[in-house]
């Protein structure tokens, strides 16, 4: 079933259905009077129907297989989440360092040195940042 | 001579020294975005859109639109020298990247460069135009033709950026399913906030923007894993007065075309250089050596992309509906600004309006001046290695996210998009089309309620009003269209393939 063009649909119909379920929590109301439930049901059904359209077309369409790694992706968000976490409850500069220390663990080759060089300029913008355009960044 | 009037007061207002340094920024800012890998137009306009609440509109405005055209030559550049776009200019690297192999690539920086020039004046007198008198067509828009409107632009980008209809207009649905989270503006109701208190504003558009471009384009990069080679090759700028004369008709034609399908809805430059260059190898005098490597195919279809990159801001400015996924986030920074663009934006805000325009012609000069005899420090960017340019950009995207509400938590929904982004991208979905759904969502719903309290719950309104029954028209013969070439080719292919007598194992 590894087809990524059957995937496709069959992704944007359980959004569709996410959606679509969650809009019968609302007042519908009636068609000369919507409720807040009336248009995101009406958008998720045609999404549902374009989904399947998907998994029907992928059956006359060559199979292109899903290439998905995980680990790039997964060490970017683990950086952003930690920087978001250090600034809140250590400060910016931490995370800054946590930030540049942890991402580039995706690249091909790390370096201690570069990234210290990193994220000694990023901190130096961080206070340019702050004092110069006025943000107010937790910087320590 | 109102336009000359009007230009001349906008130049009075862009000519300031505060907003030339703003101008200057947004096009220095613009043309290393799009020589960069990993950061377009979208990503850097998200950025840097919460850094500009402390700037006067006009100068916010003007820097923004100049990173927006400042991107789109940047790019160009980029590939005629490494045959690397990034965002938009594939056309660029057929003739430009040829024209680097001969060795000519000064000469075609310079066409390049002198075409965008032309591309963009004549954009601007389109653009002080038409902008007015579309202004007067759009009161003529009830609700019902907002919609139809609306729905045009679905179905146009869907097909232009994604060249694959369903695909598109499914990433548009997403999207406005995503501007429905938040409060209900008419009963109050809160939809899909999970409980979420932050949700109750409705999902952030800069994370939305950083998380499906910046992070999820990073990501791909990193999984690439391809080493660029810096250019190293010599540079000769100037041409001879024969190559010189061979440039004009072409970019004349470019610029035409590309104000001209800036204008329609979808369009944008992307569309306006291929049009660009299949007039060129139809019409041109030199149309058979198109292809090749000669100034032709270089010309027309960098007018054409500077000249559509400015007139798709008229449908923004003049109806309020924007076209494409850049100019949905111009809106909301027009927006931000407390601005509502729309047909009473140029007569309540002149001084924005012919600022904006008069702003990128000066942006033109400035693009010249910068790139056309700076073309060789700017490719020095090139020599910055990845491993230092991603980390950077994550950091500013994190900057720009935190200082939309000075909140921390939005980082993790920019952090969760980013995921959303790449399984977008695995699965070969462009989320350009989704972004646009997520500014239009919550108007399109208006309008359509607002149509069907008029019309008291019936349909038909959709199909008497003349503007909006013309639109839904044009809406179907494209659908039809579109089935009929699918089926037709799935037939050829099926002919064309001998027949597998079993059917496939599952």
């Amino acid at each position: 079933m590894n087809d990524r063009n059957a995937l496709k649909g069959l992704f944007l119909m359980a959004i569709a259905l996410a959606f679509g379920l969650g809009a019968l929590n609302y007042d519908i109301g009636h068609v000369a009077r919507a409720g807040p439930g009336f248009f995101p049901l009406i958008v998720s059904s045609f999404l549902f129907l374009l989904g399947a359209a998907m998994v029907v077309r992928s059956r006359f369409m060559e199979r292109a297989p899903l290439y998905f790694n995980l680990r790039n992706i997964a060490i970017i968000m683990a950086s952003l989440a930690g920087f978001a976490l250090l600034s809140r409850h250590v400060n910016m500069i931490t995370g800054i360092v946590f930030l540049v220390f942890v991402s580039t663990a995706a690249a091909g080759k790390y370096s201690v040195r570069r990234n210290a060089n990193v994220a000694a300029v990023l901190i130096a913008i961080a206070f340019v940042l702050q004092k110069g355009l006025g943000l107010q960044l937790p910087l320590y | 001579m109102d336009i000359l009037h009007n230009l001349a007061f906008g130049f009075g207002h862009a000519l300031t020294m505060q907003n030339l340094m703003f101008c200057a920024i947004g096009c220095t800012v613009g043309t290393l975005v799009g020589l960069l890998p990993g950061l377009g137009p979208l990503a850097t306009i998200s950025i840097l859109l919460p850094l500009t609440y402390s700037i006067p509109t006009g100068g916010a405005l003007i820097m923004l639109a100049g990173i927006y055209y400042g991107a789109q030559y940047g790019d160009s550049v980029s590939a005629i020298t490494m045959k690397i776009p990034h965002a938009s200019s594939i056309v660029a690297c057929i003739d430009g990247y040829k024209m680097t192999l001969k060795g000519q690539t000064g000469l075609a920086l310079f066409t390049a460069g002198i075409s965008s020039f032309i591309g963009g004046t004549v954009a601007i007198i389109v653009l002080s135009f038409f902008a007015p008198m579309l202004g007067e067509v759009a009161f003529l828009f009830g609700p019902a033709d907002y919609c139809a409107l609306m729905l045009v632009g679905f179905v146009c980008v869907s097909f232009v950026t994604t060249g694959n209809l369903l695909d598109g207009l499914a990433m548009c649905l997403i999207g406005v399913l995503l501007g429905q989270v938040g409060t209900d503006v008419n009963s109050g109701q809160e939809r899909y906030t999970l409980g979420f208190p932050f949700l109750a504003e409705g999902i952030g558009l800069i994370s939305i923007a950083l998380g499906c471009f910046g992070i999820a384009e990073i990501t791909k990069n990193l999984d690439n894993k391809d080493e660029r080679t810096p250019f190293n090759g010599k540079i000769h700028l100037m041409p001879t007065w024969q190559e010189f004369k061979r440039i004009i008709p072409s970019a004349l034609r470019g610029s035409v075309v590309g104000s001209f399908l800036g204008i329609l809805p979808g369009g944008g430059p992307t569309i306006a250089q291929f049009a660009a260059y299949a007039i060129d190898k139809k019409v041109s005098k030199y149309k058979d050596e198109i292809g090749t490597g000669v100034i032709e195919g270089v010309a027309g279809q960098a007018a054409a992309d500077e000249a559509a990159a400015r007139t798709s801001f008229i449908p923004l400015m003049s109806i309020g509906i924007p076209e494409n996924a850049v100019m949905a986030l111009m809106m909301a920074a027009f927006i931000i600004k407390g601005i509502q663009p729309g047909p009473n934006m140029i007569a309540g805000h002149p001084d924005l309006f012919w600022g904006l325009v008069a702003s990128m012609w000066v942006g033109n000069v400035f693009l010249v001046v910068l790139n056309v005899p700076l073309v060789r420090y700017w490719l020095s960017v090139f020599k910055i290695p990845y491993a230092v340019l991603f980390p950077s950009i994550l950091f500013f995207c994190c900057i720009g996210t935190f200082s939309v509400n000075n909140n921390l938590d939005d980082i993790f929904i920019t952090a969760l998009f980013g995921f959303i982004g790449y399984i977008f991208l695995r699965l070969d979905l462009d989320p350009a089309p989704l972004l646009l759904g997520f500014i239009l969502g919550p108007m399109l719903e208006e309008n359509f309620r607002r149509a069907l309290l008029i019309s008291r719950g019936s349909f038909n309104i959709f199909v008497t009003r003349p503007i909006s029954a013309t639109l839904l028209a044009i809406i179907a013969a494209f659908v039809a269209w579109q089935i009929a070439a699918f089926v037709v080719q799935s037939r050829r292919n099926g002919a064309a393939r001998p027949r597998v007598p079993a059917e496939p194992a599952v």
